[in-house]
């Protein structure tokens, strides 16, 4: 069976120390002013008494939906749903037209400002490929982050799910669930921040409107190609009974006696 | 028979690198838009393409790559064809967007005789008839739209920056725009060149340059008329 590779995060223990973030852009080189992933911080309540309630800290990242709104909003098939489960951006294959950036309800994707593409999380292939967890994971001093094969049942995260069922939670977009892969153990905060996947008016204007009529235009053309196509091997299947020669054209004996 | 000029070598050759290139990348390009929500053929075409050029995901690079270098070969062709031959495409533009009283009764009559066998008299026609204008006009606008969104989509992950993702968006929705409009003008183009039996000597002149006088009098009467007080005049 395919791997399912997805991420279980307990966000009661996340005490937000970035480390997780500082480790993900040392391991994968994410420049300045860009992050792959992020903790969230829920401001605590002001309490009755005018003391502050408690606070609660959010790691996220990419969440490599299995309906992913990035993927649908790719032109090339750049970004795609790889056999692993995890959502992949092929560097050689965008041509960083920031459409997947609008459509992710995350937020999770930018644009590389050196490298002019889009980047996101991709849970570390290099260092799993060697058989480490992903750096966020690896150094988070908490454990609140656990990565694993949701397939395998024997993982630490399919041990967690389990452990947890019917307690775990999603962040889930506005209007549209885009099947996130990233499980919160019994309740995280902040909550509604994810905003609706929206495509740029070029792209809706392409998918629904200049798709279609170029579709027409090629349909109508090739009927008329085929109508004339049609009336030639007529006249011509006529002709050869009567007297114009085999191939003559449709407009025979009026102005085509061209040799 | 009379044989009249009508295609000088630059020409010829400008018309078979045009047409060699536009199947390479219209072929290419197909194969780069894998995308459920566009791509005109279904997945299956970007998917053997990409096995094609090398299976997966290198195979989707390597047709980027070739669909880029071939499209600035493209260019370059023709920037090398106005080097040589700048009093050519002078002509060309010209008589292409010159429409003369008549054409718009041409264009309907001789669609009305090609596809239902109804139409009245042709009305003469000049260098170009109105539907060889029709589709050089196509042609024409439609590759300068292709060669400019192919250049900004060129440069959209080299020198662009975030700021222009707008740009790069409605680039690629102008590029499909426009390369879908030629290529269903180039159907009738490819029939009415190629396959109908009316036009062969106009096909056999754009491998050896000329057409017999008969030809161009019956089918670009005012051509010829123009032509004859001077002799050379035309081309």
């Amino acid at each position: 069976m395919n791997q399912k590779l997805v991420m279980v995060i307990d966000s009661a223990k996340c005490i937000d120390c970035k480390g997780c973030v500082a480790a993900c852009k040392q391991a994968n080189g994410v420049g300045r002013g860009v992050w792959r992933n992020w903790i969230k911080e829920a401001v605590p309540p002001v309490l009755a008494d005018g003391r502050l309630g408690r606070g609660h800290f959010q790691p996220g990242a990419c969440m490599h939906c299995d309906e992913p709104s990035c993927v649908g909003a790719c032109p090339t098939g750049a970004t795609y749903k790889s056999a692993d489960g995890s959502v992949v951006i092929d560097p050689k294959l965008c041509i960083g037209c920031g459409n997947c950036i609008k459509a992710c309800p995350y937020g999770a994707r930018f644009r590389d400002p050196v490298k002019r593409i889009a980047d996101k999380c991709n849970y570390c292939p290099e260092r799993r490929a060697v058989g480490l967890p992903p750096a966020c994971v690896d150094t988070c001093p908490t454990k609140a982050r656990v990565f694993g094969d949701m397939n395998d049942p024997d993982s630490e995260v399919s041990k967690l799910l389990r452990a947890n069922q019917g307690k775990v939670v999603r962040i889930v977009a506005k209007g549209h669930d885009t099947k996130p892969n990233m499980y919160y153990i019994a309740s995280t905060a902040p909550d509604g921040w994810a905003v609706k996947p929206v495509d740029p008016l070029s792209f809706d204007a392409l998918s629904g409107l200049i798709g279609p009529a170029v579709k027409a235009a090629v349909g109508l053309s090739g009927l008329g190609v085929l109508a004339m196509l049609g009336r030639q091997l007529l006249v011509s299947a006529r002709g050869e009974g009567k007297d114009a020669g085999p191939g003559a054209g449709p407009d025979a004996g009026k102005e085509d006696r061209h040799g | 028979m009379a044989e009249i000029r009508r295609h000088d070598p630059s020409d010829i050759r400008i018309h078979w690198f045009n047409a060699a290139c536009w199947l390479v990348l219209l072929v290419t390009g197909l194969g780069l838009i894998k995308n459920e929500r566009l791509n005109p053929l279904g997945a299956w075409l970007p998917d053997a393409l990409r096995a094609l050029f090398g299976g997966g995901t290198a195979g989707g690079a390597a047709l980027l790559a070739v669909h880029e270098t071939v499209g600035v070969l493209w260019l370059v062709g023709f920037l090398g064809y106005l080097a040589v031959n700048r009093a050519g495409a002078r002509f060309f533009l010209c008589e292409i967007f010159s429409v003369r009283p008549g054409d718009l009764a041409w264009m309907v009559r001789k669609m009305g005789r090609m596809t239902l066998g109804v139409g009245g008299e042709l009305p003469p026609q000049g260098y170009y008839n109105m539907g060889q204008k029709a589709f050089a006009q196509a042609s024409v606008v439609g590759g300068v739209v292709i060669a400019a969104t192919g250049l900004v989509l060129l440069a959209s992950d080299k020198w662009l920056p975030a700021s222009a993702v707008w740009l790069i968006g409605w680039a690629v929705s102008l590029h499909y725009l426009a390369v879908g409009l030629v290529f269903a003008g180039l159907l009738v183009h490819i029939y009415m060149a190629a396959i109908s039996p009316e036009e062969k000597p106009g096909f056999r002149s754009m491998f050896t340059g000329t057409v017999p006088e008969d030809y161009a009098r019956h089918h670009h009467g005012l051509w010829l008329s123009s032509r004859e007080p001077d002799g050379e005049a035309g081309q």
